[in-house]
């Protein structure tokens, strides 16, 4: 590191994750984006989802079929900066060779479900045996307390969204629950407090010299942000639910329909001052009348109509942009098509580029939290399955290479398959027409 | 206070982006102030009210959001109030642009650290534009994509405020790195949360990489989705049930529940283990597992689909999860007491310990602390 170099501010920390799809990856790729060591456990016999959900352009070529599991984007989304370690935890030797490295650690982490995570033998006093002062930090859906009802239910993705009521305050009132139907909150949400539990953990640490166990049941931590419609019930016997895209405290607010084909406006003008910037621009097409807060909150749908009816004239970027201009919130209800040509969105550098082993170089998302002096980097993308597990079971467990020759051989371990299998992305010519900052392919 | 954060000092100046961020905060230790104005923070404003109790002590996300807290109310024109407040302080939470704080540079302490959460952030095109819960997820693809097809896009959850939380909770992390590194290191430094930013972190589905690799320009889909079959909300006798099948052993349970329940043989069919294969079926899926599911309750479903190994969960409403037996077993649920004295239950710790972190107390009155701070 040179002197101009600060230091990141979980440089030296070491984690070991067992982690699938969303909740414990992204909380460790926020680690490793900010200079923990995230050691990503992985299995063969019973693979992270990511590794199933294989990539669109390869379908058709067998002669890639080898390497599938090593292409979803979502490899990258959630794992990027991180080593992956091939290692059958279900094998003695696995098992034993997965405590050496566990034992090196700082941080243990992992969104098995909790009876999964103790068959194996990794709940918190297993590991605790061999790495006392650990930081155990583990999400399974329901808690680890074996007593509770539903312990051994299965947490599955966006199934947690509806068990919270986020299903059924998703939609429109006169329609049927629209569900999440592509987003997972619960996951990410569940993540974000496992960093700050992680964070926190380490303070204890580093202060007391005592390590923790934290145990993030997803369905509780994602009701703790329903706290004011779970007190109304109480007082009131009060069931919310939803209400399209309007807003509790004031009205307009929701998505309107633009000039063209599905172009969509998404405004919030709740308060005095947003309606007046609202009704200066929209003049004589919205009734006077609504200038009473009273009645806009009232009359919503006419209200709603009656913008809709006047927000159609205009192509969508114009309206935002005047909207904005008098300081009124909208946006344009982007499509995955309009974020490739967002020019805020790709200013800010959302979309980072890094190596890729496998298929030399990738995309994905860039880190929600931004330091301005200990920025974040990426030093990779998604690792291969199992690229980093002779390095790591070296330099943690102390193995020799006949020693991790043997496990292999017993299949209690794996390195990357085809190691020399490497291949493009179909997009890998034109990515730096999209991403500010990328080589074009050709110079390369 | 206690908590492993006990004697940081935090001033939040924010409303409903960080408040969650703060209420977290408060329970892990931090003495967290909101600094208010005379009229009080604008999550005094908002709806639902207790009746019985007057304002600005009466806004439920007030009481729920500022537990913990302390209030101090300095008048605008007080400078020298708001200078001795903000040099206490190792943590300022800020909604505004450096341009429009109400807090100059000058007053804040070289070893302060700024936490800012912003609409798009401090930089780019749109810095400047204005936000909320529905526009940061405008801005982040998956609104378009939410909803049924032959009506308009809706945001996730809308009333949760998720975009405001999810921007909440990541400002808390990036406070505690800052924190650290402050630590370690000794260096001082700013955080930066952008809304819109939050929102596309949920969102990776309508993602720039996701599109990239299949070029598939996303709809609305209703409440289910075309990542797997069976895959989003069923109809049931009372309401609906989730059920989302990707692994292939939850595939071969569920095939074998239809099969038992409704005759169905076809269904258990080898071919149908292939995911891909469900997905180019899935009208036919859709309607073999309807034929199970019309038949049971959510709750009925729910325990037998999980005594199956499904990942089936009920579509549950504010009244079903305050009876929910797992919660009141694990003993989940707290209390705040309001200004009029009356308890009322709130969410229990956002997560569970070995250790004694978690501690708070109920929301402060406007200006309950302001002698402590400022006089």
């Amino acid at each position: 590191m040179t002197a101009s170099e600060k230091q990141l501010p979980l440089s030296g920390i070491k984690v070991f994750e067992l982690g699938i799809a969303i909740a414990s990856p992204f909380c460790g790729k926020l680690m490793a984006h900010f200079g923990a060591d995230v050691i990503k456990i992985e299995s063969r016999t019973s693979p992270d989802v990511v590794r199933l959900l294989g990539s669109a352009w390869l379908k058709d070529r067998e002669d890639l079929a080898p390497i599938a599991s090593d292409t979803s984007p979502y490899v990258s989304e959630m794992n990027a900066s991180k080593r992956s370690v091939g290692l059958e935890l279900k094998t003695e030797q696995g098992k034993a060779a997965a405590m050496q490295i566990l034992a090196e650690c700082d941080v243990f982490l992992a969104n098995f479900g909790a009876r999964a995570l103790a068959d194996l033998g990794f709940d918190y006093a297993s590991v605790k045996a061999v790495n006392p002062d650990i930081v155990y930090v583990q999400l399974p859906g329901f808690g680890s307390d074996p007593n509770m009802p539903y312990y051994p239910f299965v947490a599955w993705g966006p199934n947690q969204a509806p068990l919270v009521g986020m299903d059924d305050f998703t939609g429109h009132s006169d329609d049927p629950p629209a569900g999440i139907a592509t987003v997972a909150p619960p996951d990410y949400m569940s993540a974000l407090h496992a960093a700050i539990a992680t964070l926190t953990g380490l303070e204890q640490r580093d202060l007391t010299g005592e390590g923790v166990h934290v145990d993030i049941s997803q369905f509780e931590t994602t009701l703790a942000l329903l706290g004011p419609f779970v007190m109304d019930y109480d007082l009131t016997g009060t069931i919310p639910s939803r209400m399209g895209n309007r807003s509790m405290w004031g009205a307009p607010q929701g998505v309107y329909p633009c000039f063209g084909i599905e172009n969509w406006i998404a405004i919030s003008a709740t308060d005095d001052e947003d309606w007046d910037a609202l009704r200066g621009l929209a003049g004589n097409a919205i009734d006077d009348v609504f200038d009473d807060a009273t009645r806009r909150i009232e009359q919503q749908d006419l209200l709603d109509e009656q913008i809709a009816s006047w927000t159609i004239k205009y192509q969508v970027d114009d309206l935002v942009d005047r909207l904005q201009t008098l300081g009124v919130a909208a946006h344009a209800v982007s499509s995955n098509e309009d974020l490739l040509h967002d020019t805020h969105v790709m200013s800010r550098g959302w979309y980072q580029v890094a190596a890729s082993k496998r298929l030399g170089r990738d995309v994905f998302s860039n880190c929600l939290v931004r330091l301005d002096q200990t920025p974040g980097r990426w030093t990779h993308a998604g690792p291969s399955m199992g690229q980093h597990t002779r390095e790591v079971l070296q330099s943690y467990a102390g193995l020799s290479d006949a020693q991790i020759d043997e496990l292999i051989d017993v299949e209690a371990a794996f390195e990357s398959i085809a190691p020399d299998m490497v291949t493009t992305r179909p997009w890998d010519d034109w990515i730096h027409i999209f991403i500010p900052g990328v080589d074009d392919a050709r110079d390369l | 206070m206690v908590g492993p954060y006990e004697g940081v000092t935090v001033v939040d100046t924010t409303g409903l982006t960080g408040a969650y961020a703060t209420r977290l905060f408060a329970g892990l230790g931090a003495e967290v102030i909101h600094l208010e104005p005379p009229q009080g923070s604008a999550l005094r404003r908002l709806t639902p009210f207790v009746e019985s109790v007057d304002p600005p002590e009466n806004s439920l996300w007030w009481n729920y959001l500022a537990m913990g807290t302390r209030s101090v109310v300095i008048e605008p024109e007080d400078t020298e109030s708001l200078e001795r407040l903000i040099s206490q302080a190792d943590v300022v939470f800020e909604d505004q642009l450096p341009e429009h704080s109400g807090i100059p540079p000058e007053i804040i302490g070289s070893s302060t650290i700024r936490t800012r959460i912003l609409p798009f952030g401090l930089t780019g095109p749109k810095r400047g534009w204005k936000s909320s819960n529905l526009v940061a997820w405008a801005g982040s693809g998956i609104l378009y994509t939410t909803g049924f097809v032959d009506r308009p896009p809706v945001a996730p959850a809308a009333p949760v405020q998720l975009a405001c939380h999810a921007a909440g909770a990541s400002a808390l992390v990036g406070t505690l790195l800052a924190l650290r590194s402050r630590r370690l290191s000794g260096v001082v430094q700013n955080v930066e949360i952008s809304m819109q930013e939050a929102a596309l972190t949920i969102a990776p589905e309508t993602g720039v990489p996701m599109l990239l690799d299949d070029r598939v320009h996303r709809e609305r889909t209703g409440n289910r989705r075309d990542l797997g079959r069976p895959f989003g909300l069923y109809p049931c006798s009372d309401g609906f049930v989730s059920i989302i099948v990707l692994m292939p052993r939850h595939w071969v349970a569920m095939a074998q529940w239809v099969a038992e329940v409704t005759g169905n043989e076809s269904i258990t069919e080898p071919v149908f283990e292939e995911n891909a294969v469900r997905i180019e079926a899935k009208d036919l899926i859709d309607e073999w597992v309807e034929e199970l599911t019309r038949q049971g309750t959510r709750l009925e479903l729910f325990q037998e689909g999980q005594r199956r190994g499904i990942p089936i969960t009920p579509v549950n409403t504010v009244d079903a999860l305050v009876d929910d037996p797992h919660l009141e077993a694990a003993d989940y649920w707290s209390s705040t007491e309001l200004h009029d004295g009356q308890t009322v239950t709130v969410p229990g710790a956002p997560f569970r310990t070995n250790a004694q972190w978690w501690s708070t107390s109920r929301a402060p009155f406007l200006g309950e602390h302001t002698e402590l701070y400022v006089s």
